[in-house]
């Protein structure tokens, strides 16, 4: 076991976890953050996509340990870091999906969502294109993606808006 | 005004509906968004264990298993056999272990001793039709007609074989379609939520909740009444998730010996290797065709590659009207696990080699790829749904309409149609509650799980129409054995299932909250109106109470009343035309998909935004048994080289075209019709077709891979 000390969803943490855990399974063993999807284990679906720093990382693919000295952000920590930087309502990118209609069985949405998001913050305004690319890591099996890609796009107005 | 009539229930006039065929949000979807959404797999309680199961890693063997070195490891509660003797296919489970964490788990089911000896297996179609193959199974031969031994085959032969003399045009070509996944990204598996005595929940990933207690109660030494099953929300089924499989009743199993509760999920690789495919087959097809476009003779040689099943029924020919054909269905059985339904079963496969013989005929004859189909098809129904993709897709203005390009030049393009059937009627067995508290609350209850569909929207949508409300005004619950009965979640069912006992049980609360009100209104019963949030007397709009209000009148245990099943509700029988546009690239042999349109019809359609969802997500699928997916196994070692999301490739965002869904509006049937498997039919015989519409490869192999493209396109020169 090894004591880390992680920063997630804004809070700092300390937990403890075998040295070669990887950040998906301290998330979802150890602080029960299963809004971080356990897809395939070996970085081929996205489910686990988190955000590093707001640049989306897989974390069945990043050791607990890497993950120090970083901001870390899961599904759950979307709407509280909104909100705390004085956003009202919903995230943008939540409530687009939502809208949208962008999730059947929703299991691959955490990990789409987040994708997004680290696109828009870095490109508010992308074209359909650069959305295809942002989320192209990220596999759906049920929706078609067209209705993700339509949020995507949603959101991107909003963001404009918000910004 | 809402539909509300006092007579029996029916759906009403479509013009009446506020909330019913209206595109409504999920009311999944918040919960969804932020991440809260516990899906089985997440699901954590006290003094949990996470289990493994031990698999064969070889196709076929006799094996002996150890379970004692596991259990020197600590951390690890207990490791049991599951079996003992043989196995058929690699990845069997031969035994598990559980332990206090998922890798303690892993750890213990490397330290299980398996002996095992390889026997003689087959893995492909090739080497189990093979002369002196080893047989898959002592049961039956490799190679044997699905309706058992004395099934000689349904047609007339001598009368297809004379049709196909008297035809101006015939045809020959073998098909061959890959083993899909359905890849669904929640694994499959349970959570035993057992701590001793008599009372056990189970939360499962499971297409089948009324299921699970009766499977899961024997392994656990209970009775079944004392088993309850939760699905609260799942990550996909397709078909794959009919039963708890090996990993639920190793978990149910574990859970009684120790008394604590056991979680246990496939791993990704575990998932293709042993739980869920799309059988794939050979079809050796000859059809004949007159002049005037009627398809006058077809003879077809069927194999299903169901793995150690016998695969699906479906057979040649497929929807078209064939005046004389004769039908061979065999089974070609493989040491792979056996298949499974996955949306449609055996449908796209048929479909796909249907399609591409239509196509064959007319541009033997020089006829319109439309007109020919709408020749060979009697329900009027294809003809304005093939009218109408072939307006959307651009068809009137298409340069090859009755002769494929000519792979000259650099990027083709080309358009391709398929049509799809199924039943999509529900029956009987569910029931629903539907409940309104004194305080304005609505509940909406039938233990019927989720798929992904949106049937718990459905679930809150049917009350609020009845009621003047909102679908957001209705609390649905669902995925709980403990509420009334659900149905199986397979075959396009459930909607025409649940939906008449909700509506049913949304019809009887609102007579008799009518009935109750009455007197408060002042009015007879019969005229209590509910609209808009509001309940009035009809002669009396302005002066009603609002909803809140008139529930404040009702006793303090409020209104509740269940409702069954209703045939007149519901109906079978769903069309659908589907047409694609591809780009060929004839330098690399790449295919794009630009666009697809899918014209269905499907009844009264409760929610046409989860609908476009559904069809849209069948269309996507129908692009990967079109051009991707394919299950790959080596021949030699007898396993599959392809069993992670990486290797074996699901479109992605890259790959999806414009998608446009269109609802048959022409369809006027008052009765609700599930939409789950029809549009996941015909989009690869589409796509084949529209490839050698484009550039005159026939690819008769799926996946239409750039290897496949090129290959033709030499033969073409
Ligand atoms: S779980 Fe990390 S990419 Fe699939
Ligand atoms: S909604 Fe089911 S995987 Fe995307």
């Amino acid at each position: 076991m090894r004591l880390l000390e992680l920063e997630i969803n804004g809070d700092r943490l300390h937990v403890a976890a075998p040295p070669h855990w990887t950040l998906l399974e301290v998330l979802r063993y150890e602080l029960g953050l299963t809004g971080t999807k356990q897809g395939c284990d070996k970085g081929d679906c996205g489910a686990c996509t988190v955000l590093v720093d707001g640049k989306p990382q897989l974390s069945c693919l990043m050791l607990g340990s890497a993950a120090q000295g970083h901001a870390i952000t899961t599904i759950e920590g979307l709407l509280p870091a909104h909100r705390a930087q004085g956003g009202a309502g919903a995230d943008p990118v939540q409530d687009a999906f939502d809208r949208c209609g962008a999730l059947q069985c929703g299991f691959c949405q955490p990990g789409m969502m987040l994708s997004a998001k680290a696109l828009l913050s870095e490109n508010p305004t992308p074209t359909s294109t650069d959305i295809k690319h942002a989320l192209s890591g990220n596999l759906c099996r049920c929706t078609g993606y067209t209705q993700i890609l339509e949020a995507a796009l949603l959101a991107a107005t909003k963001t404009e808006e918000v910004l | 005004m809402t539909s509300q009539d006092n007579g029996t229930p029916s759906w009403g006039a479509r013009a009446d509906h506020r909330v019913l065929n209206k595109d409504t949000r999920r009311l999944s979807g918040p919960e969804k968004v932020k991440g809260e959404a516990i899906y089985s797999i997440d699901r954590h309680v006290p003094d949990m264990l996470y289990g493994k199961l031990v698999c064969i890693p070889v196709a076929k063997a006799e094996f002996t298993v150890d379970v004692d070195p596991a259990m020197e490891i600590e951390g690890v509660v207990i490791a049991i056999p599951l079996r003992e003797g043989s196995t058929l296919y690699n990845g069997q489970a031969v035994a598990a272990v559980a332990a206090e964490t998922p890798e303690l788990a892993e750890d213990g089911a490397r330290a299980v001793v398996v002996n095992y000896t390889p026997q003689g297996f087959v893995v492909t179609a090739e080497s189990a039709k093979a002369p002196g193959a080893p047989q898959v199974s002592s049961r039956s031969p490799n190679h044997a007609p699905r309706g058992g031994s004395n099934d000689k085959g349904r047609g007339d032969m001598d009368a297809t074989m004379e049709a196909l003399d008297a035809s101006d045009f015939v045809v020959e070509a073998e098909f061959d379609v890959a083993i899909q996944h359905h890849a669904c990204l929640e694994t499959h598996g349970l959570l035993a939520d057992f701590k001793g005595g008599d009372e056990a929940t189970i939360y499962a990933s499971t297409q089948v909740a009324f299921g699970i207690p009766g499977s899961a109660a024997g392994p656990l030494g209970l009775d079944r009444q004392n088993v309850r099953c939760v699905v609260e929300h799942m990550g996909g089924g397709f078909g794959a998730k009919f039963s708890m499989d090996v990993a639920g009743r190793a978990a149910c199993l574990m859970a009684a010996e120790v008394g604590r509760p056991v979680s246990m999920f496939n791993d990704r690789r575990q998932e293709f290797e042993t739980s869920g495919n799309r059988s794939g087959s050979i079809q050796r097809i000859k059809a004949g065709v007159a002049k005037d476009g009627e398809i006058l003779a077809m003879h077809s040689d069927m194999d299903k590659l169901g793995g150690v099943g016998r695969g699906p029924g479906a057979v040649q020919p497929y929807i078209y009207n064939v005046l004389e054909s004769f039908t061979l269905d065999y089974a070609l059985h493989t040491n792979t696990d056996s298949s499974r339904a996955m949306r449609a079963p055996g449908h796209p496969q048929v479909s796909f080699a249907m399609e591409s013989v239509v196509d064959m005929l007319a541009y033997g004859i020089g006829a319109d790829l439309v007109e020919i189909r709408k020749r060979n098809l009697s329900d009027p129904a294809y003809h304005r749904q093939l009218d109408r993709v072939a307006q959307e897709i651009g068809w009137n203005e298409h340069q090859h309409r009755t002769a494929p390009g000519k792979g000259d030049g650099w990027i083709a393009e080309g358009i391709g149609f398929g049509v799809s059937t199924w039943g999509g009627g529900g029956g009987p067995g569910a029931a629903a509650e539907v409940r309104i508290e004194r305080d304005g609350g609505v509940t909406s209850s039938i233990g019927v799980q989720d798929l992904g569909t949106g049937v718990r929207t459905l679930v809150a949508m049917i009350p609020a129409e009845e009621f003047g409300l909102q679908a957001s005004d209705v609390l649905p619950r669902i995925g709980d054995t403990q509420l009334p009965n659900g149905v199986g979640s397979g075959g396009s069912v459930t909607t025409a299932s649940v939906a008449p006992c909700l509506k049913d049980a949304s019809h009887k609360t609102r007579l008799a909250f009518a009935e109750h009100l009455a007197s408060v209104l002042k009015c007879e019963a019969k005229d209590v109106t509910f609209a808009d949030g509001k309940v009035f007397a009809k002669s009396a709009p302005d002066r009603g109470l609002t909803w809140k209000d008139a529930c404040a009148t009702l006793p303090a245990e409020g209104l509740a009343r269940t409702g069954k099943w209703i045939g007149d509700l519901q109906t079978s029988g769903a069309h659908g035309a589907q047409a694609a546009r591809v780009q060929v690239d004839l330098m690399t042999g790449a295919v794009k998909v630009l666009k697809m349109v899918a014209v269905q019809d499907s009844g009264l359609v409760l929610n046409p935004l989860t609908w476009r969802s559904q069809v849209n997500g069948a269309m996507i699928q129908s692009i990967g048994l079109a051009l991707y997916e394919g299950r790959v196994m080596e021949p030699d070692l007898g396993i599959q080289i392809n069993a992670n999301l990486g290797d074996y490739k699901l479109p992605g965002c890259m790959e999806i075209p414009e998608l446009v869904a269109i609802v048959d509006d022409e369809d006027t049937r008052q009765a609700v019709i599930g939409v789950g498997e029809p549009p996941a039919i015909p989009g690869a015989g589409a796509i084949a077709n529209a490839i050698h519409n484009a550039c005159g490869a026939r690819i008769t192999s799926l996946p239409i891979t750039p290897d496949k493209v090129l290959e033709a396109l030499a033969k073409l020169s």
